[in-house]
């Protein structure tokens, strides 16, 4: 096997110490690495401007090929043909796949992908592979993804004439803080240092914030407050914000995500076609693998059309004798997806009533992202908010990462004389953060839609006599149960003076920084003292590492309740 | 208390604050650690003990009658100068910049809220100038609650990422 195709920074930079303190701090570049394409801009000193690749494209397909142990992706590499990418050789939509476990829903519908994903369904990384020369070759997705920034590392540098190192990327609303490392690990492993994850529809928020402030400067109005709902659907995530803006400001009053997307229309058309696909494709035959990636293309081809005209005529042989003749009309594929219509309706719902806002108040209504362009996407948004059109000021499937270069300019420090760059993104919490207690239940510390940076207290307390050691287990997600959410991280304080159950107080604080970075500190008072009995803990979070499905059971089959705390009931 | 508190957050401080010479900064992969110490007496007193001699409206600097749009504009302005994103452009100040926010914020979310800002009006106006914080809900100052971990949470030394 050959070197992998990325390097990964050392742990003792040679380079980066003059260019840093140049007078000049190195504009930060905006990458929006989408689940099936990706794009960069930059700010170029008076606005934002999109990056092409070789082949004049602004867009990029997200994959990477391996062929003869030579890893390319969809950067610089000039597909054959579209089928090309569907040989088995190529792994794509790593967006869907990076940080999760094997036993996610997500990973198992990933399954029929022309690629390998195997599951052992015990809470494990799943295993992925390409086929190079009717060799299953394992990768990840961090390896994938990271292959596949270096080309557009390259691409950047060789177009603006200097190395890239600070990058600003979108994130989807509900990765969870463990997959967030692992998007960090894969731009370290490529050599970028992250400089600001944005939840894609804050970046949109922020490009809208720029234009409203311009606005009010050209024709000097009042710099009222505007509300915006913010829809984002891409091929992987819907993510929706409302966002207040003012003056420069973007101020994140809440935000709603899940992981449903085109991709899941895609598979739900394809189901649609060929009701047994999924067992037909399950071996993963060079013939099946084929045969998939046909359905595939003809699939995505049909949707695509589906936006501008009402039926469409769908006609491909998928070899083996299997052929589909089918006219389907846009009726029946809002019904074949009306779980993933009724789940973006159901997020917009839930971002609007966290945000406290009425739909009256909503100023202007943003749908981007490719799944903006399917008109049943754009009149449920457009029938929640009771209005007859959109906003019309962005580019969907450029406005998220047109706004991540603007933070990249922010955040680097860089003013404009014309004041386009004066922008402040206030954020919030996606996800409630907090700890295991009794029973398996899940109590938030911080709410999720918490303005950042926050510190939150709760106050527990033992649940067994003379009890002298706790597990604070730490999730992150929105389930009533632990099981539901994503495991962050855990540990035990000891040493806790014997007391009955109920006395001491275990206080467990949680610290969000300016730079995100999330603290857990716990520590124990006992009733009449005002000082902690033992010292206090802090642990930086996520700690856990792959495997985090099994570490909770590990730890339920070690401890079981032993080692619970519960909420203290507050004396009102 | 912690006695070693370095400069700054790493991420910003490294690529705007011209103070932090690179000399002084050892890479270790995409952190950064900063070496400049401050003593804990430069630390900024925290919340607690300043919080009970201002209300909320001095705290967004607004008179007490002020309207929500006010309310609104106070804080939008205060968080074009305090929040951790904007305070580290060029100053040392960053120690105090998240927590600063923060207390901004508590009143900006007190005030903003009609239910709450009655409350607290309540409060406030019987019980002056003497305001006990404690009497009031545990949301309107969490400051207080805090104080306990408050020698231990602004930690500023960055240990590196763990993967």
């Amino acid at each position: 096997m050959a070197e992998p195709a990325y390097t990964v920074a050392s742990d003792s930079e040679t380079t980066g110490e003059d260019k840093s303190s140049s007078a000049f701090p190195e504009i930060a570049i905006g990458i929006d690495v989408g689940t099936s394409k990706c794009s960069v801009a930059v700010w170029n000193g008076s606005e934002v401007e999109l990056l092409k690749n070789t082949r004049n494209q602004k867009m990029m397909r997200s994959y990477v090929t391996f062929k003869d142990d030579i890893p390319s992706g969809g950067v610089s590499n000039q597909l054959s043909h579209e089928h090309e990418m569907l040989s088995g050789a190529a792994i794509f939509n790593m967006k869907r796949l990076i940080g999760r476990v094997d036993t996610d829903p997500v990973v198992h519908s990933s399954k029929s992908l022309p690629f390998l994903v195997q599951t052992l369904d015990i809470g494990v990384r799943p295993f992925i592979a390409a086929l190079v020369n009717n060799v299953w070759r394992s990768t990840t997705p961090e390896e994938v993804l990271a292959i596949f920034l270096v080309e557009l590392k390259a691409m950047a540098e060789v177009q603006l004439k200097r190395p890239i190192r600070n990058v600003v990327l979108t994130i989807p609303v509900s990765f969870s803080r463990f997959q967030v490392t692992r998007i960090e690990r894969a731009c370290a492993m490529a050599g970028l240092h992250v400089l600001r994850l944005m939840p894609e529809p804050t970046a949109v928020a922020l490009l809208y914030a720029q234009q409203q402030q311009q606005a009010v400067n050209e024709n000097i109005g009042g710099a009222s407050e505007k509300i915006a709902l913010i829809l984002n659907m891409g091929a992987g995530y819907c993510d929706v914000a409302v966002a207040a803006t003012a003056g420069g400001v973007s101020q994140i009053k809440a935000l709603a995500g899940s992981t449903v997307g085109g991709e899941d229309i895609l598979q739900n058309m394809m189901r649609h076609l060929l009701p047994d696909s999924e067992i037909l494709f399950s071996n993963h035959g060079i013939n099946e693998i084929k045969s998939m990636g046909l359905l595939r293309v003809a699939t995505q081809d049909a949707i695509y059309k589906l936006s501008s005209q009402t039926s469409v005529q769908i006609d491909v042989d998928l070899g083996n004798e299997l052929k589909i003749c089918k006219v389907v009309d846009r009726e029946e594929f809002e019904e074949v997806n009306r779980k993933v219509f009724e789940k973006c309706e159901s997020l917009i719902i839930q971002c609007l009533h966290d945000a406290k806002v009425e739909t009256k108040d909503v100023a202007d209504i943003i749908a981007v992202g490719g799944c903006s362009y399917i008109p049943k996407i754009r009149n449920l948004v457009m029938s929640i908010c009771k209005r007859q059109e959109l906003y019309k000021g962005m580019n969907p499937l450029e406005a998220a990462v047109c706004g991540a270069a603007l933070e990249g300019a922010v955040a680097s420090g860089i003013s404009d004389p014309f004041g386009s760059l004066d922008l402040l993104t206030i954020q919030v919490t996606p996800l409630a953060i907090g700890i295991r207690v009794e029973e398996n239940n899940f109590v938030p510390i911080i709410p999720r839609n918490t303005t950042m940076p926050t510190r939150k207290e709760l106050a527990f307390t033992t649940v067994r006599d003379n009890q002298t050691e706790v597990l604070i287990v730490v999730y992150e997600g929105e389930g009533e149960k632990v099981g539901k959410n994503h495991l962050l991280g855990y540990f035990k304080i000891m040493g806790i003076p014997p007391a009955p159950k109920g006395l001491p107080e275990i206080n467990v604080c949680m610290d969000i920084d300016a730079s995100n970075v999330l603290r857990v500190l716990a520590g124990v008072v006992l009733p009449g003292s005002r000082h902690p009995a033992i010292p206090v803990m802090e642990v930086r979070m996520p700690t856990v590492d792959d495997g985090h499905g099994w570490c909770a059971e590990a730890l339920d089959r070690t401890y079981g309740s032993a080692l619970d705390l519960v909420t203290v009931q507050k004396k009102i | 208390m912690i006695s070693i508190s370095t400069s700054t957050s790493f991420s910003r401080a490294h690529f705007v604050s011209p103070k932090v010479s690179p000399n002084s900064i050892k890479s270790r992969s995409s952190l950064r650690i900063s070496a400049a110490c401050t003593s804990t007496a430069e630390r900024p007193t925290t919340g607690s003990h300043t919080a009970p001699t201002s209300s909320l409206y001095e705290v967004l600097g607004i008179q007490a009658g002020a309207t929500c749009q006010e309310i609104k504009a106070a804080y939008r302005r205060l968080a074009r100068v305090v929040h951790p994103d904007v305070a580290t452009n060029g100053q040392r100040g960053q120690t105090s910049a998240g927590d600063q926010f923060m207390k901004v914020h508590e009143a900006y979310a007190t005030l903003s809220d009609p239910e709450k800002r009655a409350d607290y009006d309540r409060v406030l106006y019987s019980r002056r100038p003497t305001v006990s914080f404690s009497s009031l809900g545990r949301s309107m100052c969490t400051d207080t609650i805090a104080s306990r971990f408050a020698g231990y949470t602004r930690r500023k030394w960055e240990t590196d990422q763990c993967w």
